[in-house]
Parts: structure tokens; C-alpha cells; sequence
């Protein structure tokens, strides 16, 4: 260890005394509910600020030509951006709120994370001008708007639809002898023929914890009733009673044990899992629509050998089997903006037709909620294909570490490592789900 | 120069202190001129460092919702509740353990090392060798954690394959993805990155006892271990007290290496008392049981720091 660090403890709790210092005073001026004004007249002048998640080198570029092309339409703005990666938007956001400096636009998941916003009046209700039956609200995915709604108003703006799949290379597949798994049960088998002819069947990696909590969510959603599972999202009505937690959490200690690297993918991050496939390492790997263009950029897998298919329901579900985990990903107005209509006016910008295309095409491959915002000719197939599944589906689970309250998803990451690990059972974590469901309320 | 000897007699050797009387003669002016130069500096250190600690302390009573801002007083509900925190007496083993093994090693371990390269009669291989165990001290921690990421990977990763070669293979594991391993994996890189700047300090410090000490002690007939810890040893007392400050306090504000290297898991095993506090105060939105940590963490090392100062001041010998 060096006796200098770079962060010690002394600075966080410097940074806490800070934020919350600020935090502190901005209290007295506690934001006031706004409400955007379909007739407000757009002010094309000052700065506006935007944190996004799109910091990773390869998706970038789409913010910054966006901003750059609604200043050569509006030379009088200047577009800042704050743009950071899926994991550290959650840290920088937070610091953000505590400092009350969260910029005049700002990225959400839907569930508890958007709900936060609401709660403390930091977000603009958009329903005068994104409702379905508005200018605006007309060119979005009606389902993707209302994946926003709290309290019947609509406070977001969906950029993105995103669904898990799992992405499997049909050379190695075919190599094995393997055909792509209709059952839960075809998927066990398909990973010990996987394995026998020498390739690990999954790549996966939990050193994050929410990467295990990705295959629960979508095992949740087939095993416990749709209403069990919404009910518990809530603190003040949680229980995490419903048996089919315990045999989900089963069934995924089963695709750790029989298709992945068991207990050592605890040690290893959700990228180099993703590297393990790219590069032809392993037959399957879980993951993201978004991140279908991702798998086959520039490693062996060639894009005519990539497949996917949805998580095979198992045996006697009980929850919805037409149901799938995911969730659009969009982003709010902050309430403290000085400029709403222009943060507003900058979002339709960033969600039109045009921009939606370019945002759905590859390098970027995330499937625009804009109507009309792609065209499959310049698509991903497979993406394409995906955005059809998750039309069928019955149901967009949310991602079990954003609809529940930060303590309850904490204990579903730790204890899901856990399990993975083999120091818990199924049931021990569910204890531990109930605890701090208990303790939120 | 003054030899105080353990008994407190003093010898003089003919070196003076600074003649102060001209400073002494202007009285309480003197004071007040001397204070203004500081005046700046005194204020930012107030500010920046004695304020937030005060703060800190002053947030730790309170529950606030960041994204509300509604606070409520909770007294020191949040120091009971830490006392029945599992992960809280995780960390504070891990921060411990962290302290004992870098101790052993940073300090005492560094301490022989330097001795043997000071001990070298040929200055360039003195040289070579404080340069070949400094340069992992030269390296951002972002980058070793990578590196180590690398290393530690099951199966492909150096250290197994290492294993591997030399039919250890039933030794090779997950060394970060295993609850009973992961933290020694982290201390171990934390070992291996600041060994050798530990060393070059014990060197440093080496290199300032005169070489006649240990002329007189060859021809008294000691040998190497004896002149080592009769000499080396004594006269570099108040480094090793130093040292071992900064090791102990270092090791209870640790947080990079662990964030780096497993953010605190598996399941929670790898938590010290740094990145419990993040994990409290910036995922779950609990900024009051977070400074309730700080607070632990800032008495831990202060009683450490005081304790170190003490011991060192009462065993000093100057030169």
C-alpha cells in the first residue's frame, strides 16, 4: 500500500460533509414542481447541461455530433455535456442531487431510480407535451413513454429500448451438435454437449453483482406472478414470500454450476465475460439488446454467426412466460433548469427520426423509441429481430437493482454473489431480500 | 551534533542549533509577524480539513433523503446501528489484516531490504536495486489493479498458470472471486506496489548514519545481523515509527486497491472500512450511516497516529 492514495477515506468523507453541506443549503430553496408548458416560446439562447450514460468510447460520438449539430442550428446555445458510462452514472448522479447540481437534463432507468426524482421534485412533468395524444408524444413508443408514469404523469423522455437476451455463436454451437434451446431444460443439456466438445457453454462474469441479478430478474418474471413481483418492488407492501423466488434463484445456481465457471465468475467483470465471446471463448453470453453490435465489433465472432434467444422458460412457471427483463432507458428535465423549453426543445432534437436512425445503426445498435427511428436496413439484423421479440412480449420486467429500494437491491447483489459463490442457499438469500425489504419500509 | 542516549544523557558533538535570540528579542511582534505568513495556509486548512471532520461528525446524527432533502435528527442511532453491521466487523477485520500483513512487510520487511542494498559496496548496484523495487510504487493504482485483475484471472491468469507449471495446479482458483481469497489477493497487490517505496524511505534514512558507527562496530568483531540491530536499527527508529504510522493509518483508509480490484465482493467479503462507506453513503443513499464510518475510520487512525507518537518520542536518538 502507498502511504499517498488517491481517494482515501479522509477525502470521501470530505466529500460527504461537502455534498451534503451544499445539499443542506439548497434544502432551503427546495425544488418546486414544474410542469412543461406546450406553448412556452423557446429561448434559444445560454447553455444547457446533459448527463448521459453513453461515456464508453464507442457511444460517445452520438451526444457530441448531436450537440454539435443543435448548435449549428442554434448558434446562440452551447450543449455541455457530463458523459459518463453504466457504471458510474449512478455514483456521479447521486453526487449531483446531493450538491444540487444536477445538470438541465439528466439520464434515468424507469422503476425506483426514476421514482426518486419525482419524489424530490427534480423532474419535470412532461405530460402536456410527450402525452400520447401530443405533437411529441405521438413519434415515441406509446409503452416506452408510459414506462415513465408516476403517479399518472409522465416525467420521462425514452431514448432507447433495452431487453436481455442470451447471444450464442452459431459455429460453436453447430460444431457441438447443439440446436438453439426451446426449454430451460434444453439449455442445461446443450451446455454439458458444450462442453464436451471443449468451449465454456456461458462466458459470465458477477465481479459487478447485478450481472447474476440480470439472469434472477428475467428468471423472476417466469416463476412469480406479475402482481406478486410489483407488490414487492414497494417497501411499504413488500414480503418475498412467493415460492417461486426460491426456485428461480435455484435455476440460476443451476446455469452457474452446469454452463458457466461457477463460483470463480465472481472474480470476473461483465466485460471480459463479453471479451470471452466476442472472441470466440465461449458458446453464450447474456446480455443486452444494446449490446448486440457490441459482441461482434471487432472480435472473432463474425455477425452472421451471432444468435440469440430469449432465457428459456422453466418447467411449471408459474409467473408470466411471455414476460421479458428489460426496460427503455430515457432521461429527465430537471425542475431547477433556467431554460426548460430549450432542455426540452435539445430532447426532441435527440429524439427525432433522423437522430433515432443513427442511434439504432451500428457502431451505437441501440434500438431508438422513436416511431419510425430505424430503419432495418441499416440495422443489426439480429437487433431488428430482438426489437420484434420484445414487441411480443407481455410484460418488461425492470432490472430487479433499479425497481427496488437501494438497500433491497444491495442485498440482491451481495446475495446473489453469494449463492454463486456456494457460501448460501436459495433460501438463505431470499432471508436476506426480506431483511432489508423490512428495513426500507 | 547531539547523541541522546536512551538514559537521556547528551553529547555534544560540536554542531550548533540556529542562533535565535535576534526572533526571541522582538518578543510577541515576532509571533504576530511569523502568523501572517501562515495566515492563508491556516485558513484553508481549517476549512478543507478541520471544518469537514467537524461536519462529519455533525451528519452522522442525522438520515437525509439526498434526493428530497428532508433531514432528521437520529442522534447516535446510526453508531448502534454499525455495532450490529456483520459487513462493518468484516471491514474492520479486513482493514486490520490489511494493517498486520503491510506492517510485516512495508515496514520491517522494507526496513531489512534497504539495509542490504545500503549494505552493497558498489554505488551503480545500489542504485539498480532501489530503482528495480521503486518502480511498482511509480504505477497508478487504476493501472496495478488491471494488471493484478490479469494475474489473478482463473485457469489463463499468470499466478495460476505459474501454479500450473510447477504441479501446483490443485492450488489455482478464482483468487478474486472467492470469499476466503479475495482480500488476501488485494493485499498481496498492495504489497508487491509499496514495498519499494518503503524501501526507498528506509534507505534514505540508512544513508544519513555515518559510516564510522559501523567501521567502529567491524572492528569491535560484529557481525552483520549485530551491526543491523544495534546500529541500522536504533538510528533508524524514528522512520520505522513513521512508517508504521502511515502503514496502520494508510490501511484503515484504503479504498482504490479494493474498488479497483472487486468493489467489496464477493458477497461482501473483500469490504473494508473505505468502501463500506461508499457503498453506504453513494449506492444506498444513507449519507449519515456513511459519516457514521468516516467517524470510526477517522478515530481508528487518529488513535493510531497518537499512540505511534508517543512510543517514537519516548525510544529517540538523535544524531
Amino acid at each position: 500500500m502507498k502511504a499517498t492514495m488517491f481517494l482515501s477515506t479522509t477525502s470521501l468523507s470530505s466529500l460527504i460533509a461537502a455534498a451534503l453541506l451544499m445539499g443542506s443549503v439548497g434544502a432551503g430553496s427546495a425544488a418546486e414542481p414544474a410542469v412543461a408548458d406546450p406553448d412556452a416560446k423557446v429561448d434559444y439562447s445560454g447553455t444547457i447541461s446533459v448527463l448521459t450514460k453513453f461515456g464508453l468510447q464507442q457511444l460517445s460520438p452520438f451526444f457530441t455530433d448531436a450537440a454539435k449539430q443543435y448548435e449549428k442550428l442554434h448558434p446562440g446555445v452551447k450543449v455541455e455535456l457530463i458523459q459518463e458510462s453504466d457504471d458510474s452514472v449512478k455514483g456521479k448522479t447521486k453526487a449531483l442531487v446531493a450538491s444540487n447540481s444536477l445538470p438541465d437534463v439528466y439520464f434515468t432507468w424507469t422503476g425506483s431510480w426514476g421514482e426518486n426524482f419525482v419524489r424530490g421534485k427534480r423532474a419535470v412533468d412532461l405530460t402536456p407535451v410527450i402525452g400520447p395524444d401530443t405533437e411529441w408524444g405521438k413519434t415515441l413508443a406509446p409503452a416506452a413513454v408510459s414506462a415513465f408514469q408516476y403517479g399518472g404523469k409522465l416525467y420521462g423522455i425514452p431514448l432507447y429500448l433495452d431487453a436481455k437476451f442470451m447471444g450464442y455463436n452459431k459455429s460453436l454451437f453447430k460444431k457441438a451438435g447443439v440446436a438453439e434451446p426451446k426449454t430451460f431444460e434444453d439449455l442445461l443439456s446443450a451446455c454439458a454437449a458444450l462442453k464436451k466438445s471443449g468451449v465454456t457453454p456461458v462466458s459470465f462474469g458477477n465481479k459487478e453483482g447485478w450481472p447474476g441479478v440480470h439472469y434472477a430478474g428475467q428468471l423472476l418474471a417466469y416463476n412469480v406472478p406479475q402482481a406478486t413481483l410489483e407488490k414487492d418492488f414497494v417497501p411499504a407492501t413488500a414480503e418475498y414470500t412467493d415460492p417461486g423466488y426460491v426456485a428461480s434463484l435455484k435455476q440460476f445456481k443451476q446455469i452457474v454450476d452446469e454452463c458457466s465457471d461457477g463460483s470463480g465468475t465472481n472474480g470476473a467483470s461483465y466485460a471480459s465475460a463479453l471479451q470471452q465471446f466476442s472472441n470466440g471463448k465461449s458458446a453464450m453470453y447474456y446480455q443486452e439488446i444494446i449490446e448486440f453490435d457490441q459482441a461482434t465489433a471487432d472480435g472473432a465472432l463474425k455477425r452472421e454467426d451471432f444468435g440469440f434467444f430469449k432465457l428459456p422458460v422453466p418447467k411449471d412457471a408459474k409467473g408470466d412466460v411471455k414476460a421479458i427483463e428489460g426496460a427503455p432507458e430515457g432521461y429527465m428535465i430537471n425542475t431547477a433548469s433556467k431554460n426548460i423549453p430549450l432542455a426540452i426543445d435539445f430532447m426532441r432534437f435527440v429524439t427525432s427520426a433522423e437522430n433515432g436512425k443513427v442511434l439504432s445503426a451500428p457502431p451505437y445498435g441501440q434500438p431508438s423509441a422513436t416511431v419510425g427511428g430505424y430503419s432495418a436496413d441499416s440495422m443489426n439484423p439480429a437487433v431488428v429481430d430482438g426489437l420484434k421479440v420484445i414487441a411480443d412480449s407481455s410484460y418488461l420486467m425492470p432490472w430487479l437493482d433499479t425497481a427496488n429500494p437501494p438497500r433491497v437491491a444491495a442485498a440482491w447483489l451481495s446475495g446473489l454473489q453469494a449463492l454463486v459463490g456456494g457460501s448460501m442457499t436459495p433460501d438463505e438469500v431470499m432471508e436476506r431480500v426480506k431483511e432489508a425489504a423490512a428495513s426500507s419500509k | 551534533m547531539t547523541v541522546t542516549t536512551q538514559k537521556g544523557d547528551a553529547i555534544k558533538t560540536g554542531l550548533a542549533r540556529p542562533d535565535r535570540s535576534q526572533w526571541d528579542r522582538l518578543g510577541p511582534l515576532s509571533a504576530i509577524l511569523s502568523f501572517r505568513w501562515i495566515l492563508v495556509a491556516f485558513v484553508l486548512i481549517l476549512w478543507f480539513v478541520y471544518y469537514p471532520i467537524i461536519d462529519n461528525f455533525v451528519v452522522s446524527t442525522k438520515n437525509q433523503d439526498i434526493f428530497t432533502g428532508e433531514t432528521s435528527f437520529v442522534g447516535l442511532d446510526n453508531y448502534r446501528r454499525l455495532q450490529g453491521d456483520p459487513v462493518v466487523w468484516t471491514a474492520i477485520v479486513n482493514n486490520t489484516l490489511y494493517a498486520v500483513i503491510s506492517v510485516v512487510f512495508q515496514v520491517f520487511g522494507a526496513f531489512v531490504l534497504a539495509a542490504l542494498i545500503e549494505g552493497l559496496s558498489e554505488e551503480r548496484w545500489r542504485r539498480f536495486w532501489r530503482a528495480v523495487y521503486f518502480v511498482p510504487s511509480a504505477i497508478s493504482i487504476t493501472v496495478t489493479g488491471l494488471l493484478f485483475y490479469f494475474i489473478y484471472q482463473p485457469d489463463i491468469g499468470l499466478l495460476d498458470s505459474a501454479l500450473t507449471h510447477i504441479g501446483l495446479s490443485d492450488w489455482s482458483r478464482a483468487w478474486l472471486g472467492e470469499e476466503q481469497t479475495a482480500i488476501y489477493a488485494i493485499i498481496a497487490m498492495s504489497q508487491w506496489q509499496g514495498f519499494g517505496y518503503s524501501t526507498l524511505l528506509f534507505a534514505i534514512a540508512i544513508q544519513k548514519i555515518p559510516r564510522e558507527l559501523y567501521d567502529a562496530a567491524i572492528m569491535d568483531g560484529a557481525g552483520i545481523w549485530r551491526r543491523l540491530w544495534n546500529i541500522t536499527f536504533p538510528l533508524t527508529r524514528e522512520m520505522t515509527g513513521l512508517m508504521v504510522i502511515v502503514t496502520i493509518t494508510g490501511a484503515f483508509q484504503v479504498f482504490n486497491e479494493v474498488m479497483v480490484m472487486t468493489g467489496g465482493g464477493p458477497n461482501n467479503s473483500s469490504q473494508v472500512l473505505g468502501t463500506w462507506l461508499y457503498q453506504q453513503g453513494f449506492i444506498e443513499n444513507d449519507f449519515g450511516y456513511g459519516a457514521a464510518i468516516a467517524s470510526v475510520i477517522f478515530v481508528i487512525t487518529l488513535m493510531t497516529g497518537f499512540a505511534q507518537l508517543w512510543y517514537t518520542k519516548r525510544r529517540r536518538v538523535e544524531l
